[in-house]
Parts: structure tokens; C-alpha cells; sequence
């Protein structure tokens, strides 16, 4: 279960390399929320 | 001179908070690990400065300036994996070391793979750990080099550092490092509203073109993977850090302490990069000069600042890598002291502490190079104990010859392509995990079958 989340967060971290090719703050933002969603999760989830 | 009086005040507040952390130091496990009583909130405030150093607002400010956004996902990669580490491992860490009276690392190590192994882990930590010190003293010089010679500021850390530690052991460090934790994410702040007001086109990143985005001609896949994978493990292969799961004084304590700590760590890397951005958007307005060494960057904007926001915020640059420099030298000496001397002596400890940072700043004196480069190179050697720590929690094969292999075969491979650089395009990171693994398991194949 934990593999599949490392799983998920790495291939959603890796999403700029493949999908996202503009001259703005998108990737920025983009890396931002992922991580900061990953925190919501961490911080509410049970471990 | 500014400078040289925020200097002494710093270095008194924070040894009056060393002196108020104090307590009577019974056993090297008060010394060394606080005597697991440590607040969850001061545990994550001591885990984000002993993490987040000089590195963040000299090193990191500087790779985003020159390669862009790039560096944001490297850092934030960094953050998740710890978060995602931590999350599963911290909590049997924090109770195996609770039950068994676990204070370094090598502890943890010893009770599955013997105490030769952890004797050879402490001196391949601080062969890493040296050089990786030494680069908040390095850092520091650049900041200080208006004020004070770049040997007189080595001396200052030095000094700082050793009478912290001494004062009070872990105590000590995790409140100096709870309060300059909070001033160095206050001085990110005011340092990122500087930076943009001396813009008058502060949202105009679209002049930074390939700097926006990933892949580009800095952050190629293969240097991204090199930067970031070191990194994304260094919660299980960094002693300073695995101690200090060890802390927290119960378990609802530890979970605030990761917790709090990312809420930290986001917040820090978003200010840090921004900064970065920011300065390099001024450089294209032709507000800022052109910088080409990156760990200049920082402090060439300190100098054209107000001097008394530039003073306080090379002061939380300063505090930053105080406070991760004596929490690694107060890890190493634990290591030194227990698991290479198999002592349990505050003395022995407390001498440690002087010997480890007279020879940080031996080696700092030599002016190492690059800041980024070495704090990754610190990193990847430390891979090596990757295999053996997951090995206690999910390989039943593995003893204390296949630990001795593991150790010694990923340590030199990470020496030898680092300085041969024969790694036919592959990060050496990915080369030490892969030789690392292999050893691992061949020799405790092997182990198990020819024993007696």
C-alpha cells in the first residue's frame, strides 16, 4: 500500500517532464500543490 | 560593523538559550537525545533547521537563479520523499529505539547486523559528513566576507558551534535550532517582499522563457535524477536526521513533529526558489547584475539591499547553517562515542564534539568547492545504508557480513565515479543503490549458505 503511494507521488511529481512545456509559473505552481496536497494527505491520514 | 553587533547579540541570545535548555546531564542518553522528552513542535522546528542549511538561502537561491524551476521540483522532491519515508518508517524507528535505548543510528544498525558494522557505518558517516559541514562554514564565509576574514568566520562558527553542543547536548541544539528555525523562515519572508519590490514588474516571469519548465538545458533528465535521488532517501540515510526521530517524547509528539516539520518545509523551498526566481526576473530588467558563480547570487543581493535587512538576513543564513552544523557534529560524536568506542560517556562525548569541529573547519579552511555539489556528493555516499536500514524492517536475509560488503562496496564506488566520472551517463546515485542492492543480497545469499 505505502509502494503504490510512493508510486503515485513520484509519478505525479515527474508530470512537468512530460506534460507541461510553458513559459510560466505553471510547473511551479504545479509542484506547489502536488507537494502541499501530499502534506494534506500525510497530515490526515492514519498512519 | 552592523554586522559584527548582530553577530554578538546572536551568539548571546543563543547561548543564553543554550544555558536556559540546561539541564543536569545524567547519561549520554540526556546528552545525546534530550532523554526522549522533546515537544512535538520543538522536535519539528530542530528537524527543519537541522535539515534546511546555509544550503537553502545561498545554494539553493543560486541553482534556481541559474537553471530555474527545475530546482523548486528537486527540493520539493526531496520534501515529499522524506514526508512519504517518515510517514511509514519514523513511527517503528521511534519505537524500536524507545524499547531498546537506541541513541545513534548505529544502534539501530547494531542490533541487526552487529557492532562492527555500526564501528565501520560511523567512520563512513563522518567521512560524508565532513565535507558536508564544512559547506556551512564556507557559506558562511561568503556572507561574512565584508565583515571578518574568510579564516576569522570559520574560527566564530567553530566557537559557536562546539559551546552550544557542549552546553547541553541535544537540549541545547534543538532550542537554539527552535528559535533561529522561526527567524530564518521570517527573514525568507522579508527577503522575498524585498526582492519583489525592487521590481516594477514582478509577475513577469514569462522573460525567464526555458528557465520556466522542465526539461531544459540545465535540468536534463539524467542531472535531475542525479540531484534528486540522494535527496528523496536522505530521512533514512542521514544520521543527524534519523537521531532525531528518536527524540519525541510519544508517538503523537513524533507525528507533529513530521507534520509541522513539512508544513516547514514547504513553506521554506516555495520562499526560497521564489527568491531565486525573482532575482533572476530583476537580472533580465537589468536591475540585478548578471551573476555567473551561483553562490554569489545571494550575497550580491544582500549588498544591494537596506543594510540592516541585509544584516538580518545573512544573520538567519548564518543561524541556518549554525544550527545544522552542531546538530551533525553532536550526531557524529554520538556515533564516535558509542557505536566506534562503545562508551557511554558524556565526556567522551563532549570531547568528540571539540575534536569533530576542530576538523570541520580544517577542512572548510581549504575552501571546498562548489556548495551544491558537495551536499550531494555528502548524500550519495550515504546511500550506502540504504540496503541495511530497509533490510530491519523488510529483508529477512542480510547479517553482519553482507551489512560490512554493502558498506564498504557502495562507499567506494561513490568515491571512485565521482573522481574517475566513468559512469556512462548514469548518476553515480543510481550506480551506488544498484551496487549497494547487489551486494546486499549476493552476500546474504551467499551468507546463509555457506554458514556454518
Amino acid at each position: 500500500m505505502k509502494a503504490l503511494e510512493g508510486l503515485i507521488v513520484v509519478l505525479a511529481m515527474s508530470v512537468p517532464f512530460i506534460a507541461i512545456k510553458s513559459a510560466d509559473l505553471t510547473t511551479y505552481i504545479y509542484w506547489s500543490i502536488v507537494s502541499a496536497i501530499y502534506l494534506a494527505y500525510i497530515a490526515m491520514s492514519r498512519w | 560593523m552592523l554586522m559584527l553587533i548582530a553577530l554578538l547579540v546572536y551568539a548571546v541570545i543563543g547561548t543564553a538559550i543554550a544555558i536556559l535548555a540546561k539541564r543536569r546531564v545524567i547519561s549520554d542518553e540526556d546528552y545525546f537525545v534530550a532523554g526522549r522528552n522533546v515537544s512535538g513542535i520543538v522536535a519539528a522546528l530542530t528537524y527543519a533547521a537541522t535539515t534546511y542549511s546555509a544550503f537553502m538561502m545561498v545554494g539553493l537561491v543560486g541553482l534556481t537563479y541559474i537553471s530555474g524551476v527545475g530546482a523548486l521540483g528537486f527540493e520539493l522532491y526531496y520534501l515529499v520523499g522524506t514526508l512519504l519515508l517518515l510517514s511509514y518508517y519514523a513511527p517503528k524507528i521511534w519505537k524500536l529505539g524507545k524499547e531498546n535505548g537506541f541513541v545513534t543510528p548505529g544502534d539501530l544498525i547494531a542490533s541487526r547486523y552487529g557492532k562492527t558494522t555500526a564501528k565501520i557505518l560511523a567512520l563512513l558517516v563522518s567521512i560524508a559528513l565532513i565535507p558536508y559541514t564544512s559547506i556551512q562554514f564556507v557559506s558562511i564565509s561568503f556572507l561574512l566576507g565584508n565583515s571578518m576574514s574568510f579564516e576569522a568566520g570559520v574560527v566564530l562558527s567553530a566557537v559557536i558551534i562546539a559551546l552550544w553542543a557542549l552546553l547541553g547536548g541535544l537540549r541545547s541544539v534543538a532550542w537554539t535550532d527552535a528559535v533561529f528555525g522561526i527567524f530564518m523562515l521570517s527573514m525568507a519572508v522579508a527577503a522575498v517582499f524585498c526582492a519583489f519590490s525592487m521590481n516594477p514588474t514582478p509577475g513577469d516571469f514569462s522573460k525567464l522563457g526555458e528557465l520556466l519548465y522542465v526539461p531544459n538545458s540545465f535540468w536534463t533528465p539524467v542531472t535531475f535524477i542525479s540531484y534528486t535521488l540522494p535527496w528523496f532517501f536522505f530521512a533514512l540515510t542521514n544520521p543527524q536526521v534519523v537521531q532525531r526521530v528518536f527524540i519525541p517524547r510519544d508517538e503523537r509528539s513524533l507525528r507533529k513533529m513530521v507534520i509541522l516539520f513539512g508544513f516547514f518545509g514547504l513553506v521554506y523551498t516555495i520562499l526560497v526558489t521564489l527568491l531565486g526566481l525573482q532575482l533572476r526576473l530583476l537580472t533580465e530588467s537589468g536591475a540585478f547584475p548578471k551573476i555567473t558563480n551561483r553562490d554569489l547570487v545571494t550575497p550580491t543581493f544582500l549588498s544591494l539591499i537596506p543594510e540592516w535587512l541585509g544584516v538580518l538576513i545573512a544573520l538567519s543564513i548564518f543561524a541556518a547553517a549554525i544550527t545544522t552544523a552542531n546538530s551533525i557534529v553532536l550526531t557524529l560524536s554520538s556515533m564516535f562515542t558509542r557505536d566506534l568506542l562503545r562508551k557511554r560517556s558524556v565526556l567522551a562525548g563532549r570531547i568528540f564534539v571539540v575534536a569533530i569541529t576542530a576538523a570541520v573547519a580544517v577542512f572548510a579552511i581549504q575552501k571546498p568547492n562548489y556548495i551544491v555539489d558537495l551536499a550531494v556528493m555528502s548524500s550519495t555516499i550515504l546511500l550506502c545504508q540504504l540496503p541495511l536500514i530497509l533490510g530491519i524492517f523488510h529483508f529477512k536475509k542480510g547479517g553482519s557480513l553482507a551489512a560490512i560488503l554493502t558498506l564498504i562496496a557502495g562507499f567506494f564506488t561513490a568515491i571512485a565515479l565521482y573522481y574517475t566520472k566513468a559512469t556512462l551517463g548514469i548518476p553515480i546515485s543510481v550506480w551506488v543503490l544498484l551496487v549497494s542492492f547487489a551486494v546486499f543480497f549476493i552476500a546474504a545469499i551467499l551468507e546463509k549458505r555457506f554458514k556454518p
